[in-house]
């Protein structure tokens, strides 16, 4: 394991140039998801959450300027490397990678099986040129692109903000984005995929949970735990009206559940879960 | 002013914080302790505090602590005050937090060790460590801690807090990440810290209101609060610190926009593990010094 690690660690850092203009390199720092906690601290658990497997880290210097580092995540897939960009989508779209946004200094994107994030100590009009030009050479030095979670396809597209598609796994990361419960009373754990798409559609903002579990039995489990403990009042067609005067609705489609939080009607809610049930039934098959 | 319903969310949320049973409005009032004692919290600020360049100004640092010790113990004399924390036959563990992007400092470290030192411990009786804390002679055999680190906001537990800094003080820090570091207070209660702490520190020259990338900071996001919040309970100085953090929050994205993922371990660790107390109106906040921008 050691070696593999090794060797990846050595193919990703030649996806990271040595010099960034005047930053000259430092040494390459690589951790895997047990010593991750040795460079982020608790923060580790995030790239954890989405099954990181190494990090090369590279620093550089240039005295006078402020420093900048350049992380490369594997995230092991596509889909997971997708999903820890999802984390935070703040910033502007820097046209980088299969998906980018900039802010305040940080650049963060993501291509293929990797997540990278340039990052300069202080933000000047410098500053940002070389995070922007070290994540572009990082980009097109990852060879191929890689495929969104398969989820992605099975979201309606009326209203939906298509750029503030989260992706993840567990109830913590749920929780983050758009807190349901302290409980995991949706059963989630590493085996579980879930999308959380926001969609603006009447009045206010309104969200649409897909869950995949590894099989029908556990989305047959978790969507017990959850009409027991979140909706214990729902109709039988699985709908309630919560007390915020919105619509909640749940519905199971074989091994994907599919909540509709915050609907302004009960139509919209049943609407929106019939759109999903559709789309599962026809994209779904055979792509677990 | 408009009134937001109570929804099942807000529910399942309170739910972990404290022992509910039956319907949910007198749930959500059982929030509110019928305990009258309360902890006292002291917040100083000095707008001189960190000098030209940013760094903080150690001789007003010092001034900063012996006010605050002074207004906790209720001596007028700063260093009768201390005397009151640290005996003279104490060993004494400074518990600092080294985190290069936004340390403790210096400057609070060499100042809480003055003071142990000038209330007659021995110089080889004291000892300031982080990360080594489990295999630091000072720290195995400490009778007392001091515990200091700075306010941020944090990425997995919501907030880097008095209570998340005692995380070096088990072996497997990562055994306590689960749930977003809920159980961060049960630390408090194991043998090498339990009742040992006798002040703590919460740093708040430039706090973190807002974190972005993996390493979770930018400077952008810091501002100079010049303060320092001073307590015996390290609950309720996380408590006050976090009003802090979200109310320049609320200031700076002009909304209101609590910390994700929500720091529950500062309330878990008072209805949980019953390490010290959460609520404001358990808190009394003594404000010394600078006002201006203040925010709570």
């Amino acid at each position: 394991m050691a070696d593999q690690n090794e060797n990846r660690a050595r193919i990703m850092g030649s996806y990271i140039p040595r010099t960034a203009g005047p930053w000259l390199s430092e040494a390459d720092q690589v951790y895997d998801a047990e010593t991750i906690f040795g460079y982020i601290d608790g923060a580790g658990e995030v790239y954890r959450s989405y099954n990181m497997k190494l990090l090369v880290s590279r620093s550089f210097h240039k005295d006078g300027k402020p420093g900048l580092v350049a992380d490369i995540f594997d995230m092991g897939t596509s889909a997971d490397a997708f999903g820890v960009f999802t984390h935070d989508l703040d910033g502007e779209d820097a046209g980088i990678g299969q998906g980018s946004n900039y802010k305040a200094g940080l650049l963060s994107f993501w291509k293929d099986r990797y997540f990278g994030s340039v990052y300069a100590e202080e933000e000047t009009e410098e500053t940002k040129a070389a995070v922007l030009e070290l994540g572009r050479e990082i980009a097109s030095a990852i060879p191929g692109e890689g495929p969104k979670p398969v989820l992605l396809a099975f979201l309606p597209a009326e209203g939906l903000e298509t750029g503030r598609v989260c992706f993840f796994h567990n109830y913590s990361v749920l929780n983050y984005h758009f807190f349901v419960a302290d409980k995991d009373i949706l059963l989630l754990d590493q085996s579980a995929d879930v999308v959380l798409a926001p969609y603006v559609r009447g009045e206010g903002k309104s969200y649409l949970l897909l869950v995949r579990y590894p099989d029908e039995a556990g989305a047959a489990r978790a969507l017990e735990s959850f009409l027991r403990v979140y909706m214990p009042d729902a109709s039988p067609s699985g709908t309630v009206r919560t007390e915020d005067g919105k619509w909640t609705a749940v519905l199971r489609k074989r091994d994907i559940l599919a909540v509709a939080f915050n609907e302004p009607s009960e139509i919209f809610v049943r609407d929106q879960l019939k759109a999903a049930g559709s789309l599962i039934d026809e994209k779904g098959r055979g792509t677990h | 002013m408009s009134r937001r319903t109570i929804t099942r969310r807000d529910f399942l949320k309170a739910a972990s914080v404290t022992p509910l049973a039956g319907a949910l409005v007198p749930a959500l009032k059982g929030l509110q302790a019928a305990q009258t004692d309360k902890v006292k919290v002291v917040l100083i600020r000095d707008p001189s505090a960190l000098d030209a360049s940013g760094s903080p100004d150690p001789a007003v640092v010092f001034r900063m602590l012996d006010e605050a010790v002074c207004a906790i113990s209720g001596r007028t004399d700063a260093l009768t005050g201390w005397k009151t924390l640290i005996r003279p036959e104490d060993i004494v563990g400074i518990k600092t937090n080294a985190w290069g992007k936004l340390p403790t400092t210096s400057a609070v470290e060499q100042a809480l060790r003055r003071r142990v030192l000038d209330a007659g411990v021995p110089d080889d009786k004291v000892g300031i460590d982080d990360r080594g804390v489990l295999r630091n002679p000072v720290f195995q055999n400490a009778t007392a801690l001091l515990n200091a680190r700075p306010a941020r906001t944090h990425h997995w537990s919501g907030m880097g807090s008095c209570l998340k800094n005692y995380i070096q003080f088990v072996p497997r820090p990562s055994d306590y990440h689960p749930d977003t570091c809920a159980d961060l207070g049960e630390i408090w209660t194991k043998t090498i810290v339990k009742g040992k702490t006798r002040l703590n520190v919460l740093v708040m020259f430039t706090p973190l209101f807002h974190g972005i990338g993996p390493s979770h900071f930018s400077k952008a996001y810091t501002w100079p609060y010049n303060g320092l919040i001073v307590s015996r309970d390290p609950v309720a100085a996380d408590a006050t610190g976090l009003r802090v953090l979200e109310a320049k929050r609320r200031e700076h994205f002009k909304e209101d926009r609590p910390l994700q993922p929500t720091p529950h371990h500062i309330f878990l660790a008072d209805t949980r593990h019953h390490v010290g107390v959460s609520s404001p109106d358990r808190i009394e906040l003594v404000k010394l010094g600078w006002t201006d921008g203040a925010l709570i």
